[in-house]
């Protein structure tokens, strides 16, 4: 441990460790593959309180494409791709793509702090699924999951793990569906 | 019966001998160790976590210090499995896997097995929650193209054992295995 900086405890160092895995595990670099839900299927009920304390239901959403990410602040591949959820959100929100976060077994008090240390920090709409529930009905095995619902409610993309969400060929993909 | 069954460990062991070799790095500033192979596609990755991280973590998410204890000493690691470009889906059961030294082999401990040992323990729903999914992934099934987990694995061994891990998979009903030989739970 001589290399390591007098103004930093090995404690801490191993906290930031513990928080970015990336910087010392090799991790594999995000890509921007999603899985086709072939044929595709009806989204289950989501209907969540945002962190602006409003009722988010997905059915009221027919018509737009909805990326829908279940995530929790102690997950690292979560917060390593929320900042290209956000990215997407600038990039195609007006072209009716919409980015709803679920955010699993937390609380406002503990996601708040999260959100504004992520630059760019989400705009889009933080829903809270405090007992799990939702994310057990949408049948997800891990964190982070994600899926696309097209115009007509209906589940046709799926990404299990990290992705780069603001990839040119995703945002184009996703844009497809409204065609 | 007997000749399905030896097809299938012949199948295993043709796809595990064409593993590509396995890597090692040391953190400079931390001195944990990783170790990362790559088989078929796939990329199996195991990094130390220290029984403090892992105490830090779990204690600030409300885990019982009895509890947090229990399961920082248990060898944990910070494990990655991911479908880069395997010629189909990855499914895997954790059971499945071997935790393999001297005196013999056993299946890492999965979440399940912990939330039962912690069940006097009282935890609350938060901590539950985040206990459950921190953990790697009990099963699942991984499309080619990037889908993947990072999450916690206990081999459950005292601090500073030696050991092999086996991880095992199927695509489209072959068998596969990755080993990572010589990995070390954290002191």
């Amino acid at each position: 441990m001589s290399n390591v900086p007098s103004s930093m405890s090995r404690w801490s160092l191993l906290m930031m460790g513990w928080l970015s895995f990336s910087a010392w595990a090799d991790l594999p670099p995000l890509t921007h593959g999603l899985t086709p839900i072939s044929p595709a299927v009806e989204a289950p009920t989501l209907k969540l309180t945002s962190m602006d304390d409003e009722l988010v239901d997905l059915a009221s959403l027919r018509g737009e494409v909805v990326v829908i990410n279940f995530w929790a602040t102690w997950c690292p591949p979560c917060r390593r791709e929320m900042p290209s959820l956000e990215r997407l959100y600038q990039a195609a929100g007006d072209e009716g793509v919409k980015v709803l976060a679920v955010d699993v077994g937390e609380d406002e008090d503990t996601v708040f702090p999260f959100l504004g240390a992520i630059e760019p920090s989400p705009t889009f709409p933080i829903l809270f699924d405090t007992d799990s529930s939702v994310m057990t009905e949408w049948k997800v095995m891990g964190l982070p999951t994600t899926f696309v619902v097209d115009p007509e409610g209906k589940i046709v993309y799926r990404a299990v793990g990290g992705r780069e969400f603001d990839h040119p060929e995703l945002i184009q993909q996703l844009l497809q569906l409204h065609k | 019966m007997r000749t399905q069954r030896l097809t299938a460990i012949g199948c295993a062991l043709l796809w595990s001998a064409s593993l590509s070799a396995q890597t090692r790095t040391v953190a400079p500033e931390t001195g944990i160790v990783t170790w990362e192979t790559q088989a078929h596609g796939v990329t199996l990755l195991m990094a130390q976590i220290l029984p403090d991280q892992a105490r830090a973590f779990y204690g600030n998410r409300g885990l019982p210090t009895a509890a947090t204890e229990a399961y920082a000493k248990a060898c944990v690691f910070m494990t990655v499995l991911r479908n880069d470009s395997a010629p189909g889906a990855v499914h895997f059961r954790q059971a499945d896997w071997s935790v393999v030294t001297a005196s013999g082999e056993q299946p890492p401990i999965v979440a399940a097995e912990w939330l039962k040992r912690f069940e006097s323990d009282q935890l609350t729903q938060s901590a539950r929650i985040a206990f459950r999914w921190a953990q790697f992934p009990p099963e699942q099934t991984y499309q080619p193209g990037g889908d993947w987990n990072q999450g916690m694995l206990t081999a459950g061994l005292p601090p500073g054992s030696k050991f092999d891990l086996i991880a095992r998979w199927d695509i489209d009903g072959k068998p596969f295995e990755g080993r990572l030989k010589d990995v070390q739970c954290a002191k």
